[in-house]
């Protein structure tokens, strides 16, 4: 129900702000747009943050460097790799796959050790484990900021992207590509979540890890189940979004991304799914809208400067405060 | 008291009881430290100059080591925003110096410039972590972690932004005081702010607002029912943070002379988290050589005979990436396997500086592992199924350790008691 009347709220505010902008260039229009889409990666990424949160009760600081891993594979696979030739698909799914062992791999050797230590402890680790992938990446490939083809290449010969026209704004394919996997990503996890005999275990793991153990249910089997998933969603959105908004480079997704869907699932209610796919467009909304408003504005023939370099972090960073400090159990939260 | 006459190197008494050195044994303990401090100094000295750059970088570290390990140490809360405090401090001693106090790179600044520079820098430390602090710590949790990573960002991406404060790309000049003004000069100069921030560091633990502030680790509900006020003693425990941060801070922008946006990055933060993480959280002494080790590592794989070369040449890979590949490495070993740390390896030393017998375990009473504890507490609820109870002699305080008493190479490791599969137990 809450579900319901958040989702109403946040389309019934996209859809005023579109209709009044409609005609206006300068407008919030394309803005709106850009933050609809940049949101849907910040909630695929926050997707990975809230399933790890779920079962392991910690904050994966390693969820941004799953999807550059995954990106640089594909970089390698498709650059590197001349003879024969991987298609990309190939590559994609090659990347996808690694990045997952990979999370079970972590799981195994970093995450199994400190079940039972503080949470701080685990925390400190997965930082640890990001910036070993960091390290790992800025060795393997150098630093230089490299760019990763698109899933869907579509440029004109200017080399614009070019794409279907959403609210009078173009938006290329790869973009609309990720918000349709956030959801049918959202529903694929809202229905295991609810209906399935493993989803169910995870849940009874995040609240008593202790009493789910006493009737049989193998913790350690739904640990690597999150950790190998968690890395699955932020490998597909590093290869779905570094292509067309980042360059590809070393901790770029920690850089770039991670901060956000934080925000994003901390918006949500850091336990809610659809919280996070909901608190990634509200985050990803808020970034453009802030970027739009930082600039010189002239009203009734007086100029009006509300500059602020790095306006979408401010905005950001504005909204964890408030949302933990006013709301901690964030939009769609609850204790489960 | 018999045990009085002990020296030194004798072997461990059986009896309990308070061990005291004797004369020569605290004579050989002072002599040691005294050296190691000679041995430092000199070092310093003789190198040349840009050698003690480095000395003075890793003498930095080591004060922000401390300044982090208040955090994450004493109160057990993670910031992530520590390159923030820190560019914000070297920014504003930088901005003072030059365009307050009008030094320049050819005159050089005053003794009194450079000192107002600093406690400026110091003082703005302090209010960046107290602002913050004052909304941020409020928040039940490890949320902190998430919010100090955001106003990380936001510092890099917002205030070092300001044109007047940063001069954006060019840097804002920050000119060393005359009399300081070599490398080695100001190496030695750092060495002081260190003893500085050591001093300030021991006598917060040592007061009664320390003995607060480390028992907020433990049990926030627990302390609070003894009528400490949580919040007010974690932003206290924050700002102290923020003071010796403004205190490394300041000196960065006078290591540096010239201070750049890009020197504070998040990545520095993190690493930070992880020097102090392997030094051995809430260990001074831990914390120092960690932090200092993080600095200055990349320099000493640089003196291994060809190792530069095979870096650079064979591979084709920068040197200077290493530490950001081998300081987590080396922080998840130690997270996972040795969780106190340096200190943790370091501490049969440490204690008998102290003033302790020198014994390679904790407490000098001979082996304890983990699974020692473990079967000593079995034991004593007469659930040893194997009635294997000869460790019932383990004194109770051992139990009550909150650190596992880690020992590399401990020699008396019971390999033998068989049955248990406690890896999933203990992890305290």
């Amino acid at each position: 129900m809450r579900t319901a009347i958040v989702v109403a709220v946040l389309a019934a505010f996209i859809g005023v702000v579109l209709f009044l902008g409609a005609d206006d260039p300068s407008g919030p229009n394309a803005s709106v747009v850009i933050g609809l889409v940049t949101g849907a990666a910040y909630g695929l990424v926050a997707i990975g943050l809230v399933l790890v949160y779920k079962g392991a009760r910690v904050f994966n600081f390693a969820q941004g460097e799953f999807g550059t891993l995954a990106a640089f594979i594909v970089f390698v696979l498709l650059e590197q790799v001349t003879s024969p030739t991987i298609p990309y698909w190939a590559a994609a799914l090659i990347a996808v796959f690694s990045v997952t062992l990979i999370g079970i791999g972590m799981e195994r050797v970093v995450v199994r050790p400190l079940m039972n230590a503080p949470r701080v402890t685990l925390l400190v680790a997965t930082i640890a484990f990001a910036l070993l992938a960091i390290g790992v990446e800025i060795m393997l490939f150098l630093p230089e900021a490299k760019s990763l083809p698109r899933v869907i290449e579509a440029v004109n010969e200017a080399g614009q992207p070019v794409g279907p026209e959403v609210f009078g704004y173009s938006i290329e394919p790869q973009l609309l590509l990720i918000v349709a996997v956030l959801l049918a990503l959202a529903a694929i996890l809202g229905w295991f979540f609810s209906k399935t005999d493993l989803g169910l275990a995870i849940l009874a793991t995040s609240q008593d890890s202790f009493a789910t153990r006493v009737v049989g249910i193998g913790v350690e089997r739904t640990s690597r189940f999150i950790w190998g998933a968690a890395a699955f969603l932020g490998a597909v959105a590093g290869i779905l979004y570094i292509p067309p908004s980042l360059p590809l480079a070393p901790g770029i997704m920690t850089a770039g991304v991670l901060i956000a869907s934080f925000t994003a699932a901390v918006v949500g209610g850091m336990t809610s799914l659809p919280g996070a796919f909901v608190g990634g467009i509200a985050v990803g909304l808020i970034q453009s809208l802030s970027q739009w408003a930082s600039g010189a504005w002239e009203i009734g023939g007086k100029t009006i400067d509300t500059i602020v370099p790095g306006a979408p972090n401010v905005a950001v960073f504005i909204v964890l405060l408030l949302v933990l400090l006013i709301r901690p159990q964030g939009l769609l939260g609850s204790e489960a | 008291m018999a045990t009085a006459q002990v020296a030194a190197t004798a072997p461990p008494a059986t009896h309990a009881g308070r061990f005291s050195p004797s004369m020569r044994g605290w004579f050989a303990r002072i002599g040691v430290l005294a050296g190691l401090f000679a041995l430092l100094m000199w070092v310093t000295a003789v190198v040349p100059g840009y050698w003690a750059d480095r000395i003075s970088l890793a003498v930095i570290f080591a004060i922000i080591g401390i300044s982090l390990n208040i955090v994450l140490g004493y109160v057990g809360q993670v910031s992530l925003g520590h390159h923030g405090f820190v560019g914000i401090a070297a920014f504003v001693a930088a901005y003072y110096v030059t365009e307050q106090a009008g030094c320049t790179p050819e005159t050089g600044c005053t003794i009194t410039a450079f000192s107002t520079g600093m406690v400026v820098a110091a003082a703005s430390g302090a209010l960046a972590a107290g602002l913050l602090g004052i909304v941020a710590l409020r928040i039940k949790g490890l949320y902190l972690a998430l919010i100090t990573l955001s106003y990380g960002f936001v510092a890099e991406t917002s205030i070092f932004e300001i044109p007047s404060l940063t001069r954006a790309g060019s840097g804002m000049p920050a000119a060393r005081p005359t009399a300081f003004d070599s490398d080695t000069e100001f190496a030695f100069l750092t060495f002081a702010f260190l003893a500085l921030v050591i001093y300030l560091d021991w006598r917060l633990i040592r007061s009664k607002v320390g003995r607060a502030i480390l028992s907020l680790k433990h049990s926030e509900p627990v302390a609070s029912s003894y009528g400490i006020n949580v919040t007010a003693f974690k932003i206290l425990a924050f700002v102290m943070s923020g003071l010796f941060a403004g205190i490394g801070g300041g000196l960065y922008a006078f290591r540096l002379e010239n201070v750049v946006a890009n020197d504070f990055q998040f990545t520095s933060s993190l690493l930070w988290v992880l020097m102090v993480v392997v030094g051995g959280l809430g260990n001074r002494t831990g914390v120092i050589i960690g932090s200092a080790f993080f600095a200055v590592f990349p320099f000493l794989v640089e003196l291994i005979p060809g190792a530069e070369h095979f870096f650079n040449d064979t591979l084709s890979r920068n040197i200077s990436y290493l530490p950001i590949l081998i300081g987590p490495a080396l922080a998840i070993i130690t997270i996972i396997q040795f969780p106190g740390g340096i200190a943790e390896q370091i501490s049969p030393i440490t204690r008998w500086l102290r003033g302790e017998r020198f014994s390679l375990h904790p407490e000098g009473h001979g082996s304890h592992s983990k699974k020692d504890t473990r079967k000593a507490m079995l034991a004593k609820l007469g659930l040893d199924k194997n009635g294997e109870g000869e460790a019932t002699e383990a004194p109770t305080e051992e139990i009550k350790q909150d650190s596992e008493p880690v020992v590399q190479g401990q020699p008396e490791e019971p390999h033998g008691s068989a049955g248990h599969d406690d890896t999933k137990e203990g992890v305290s």
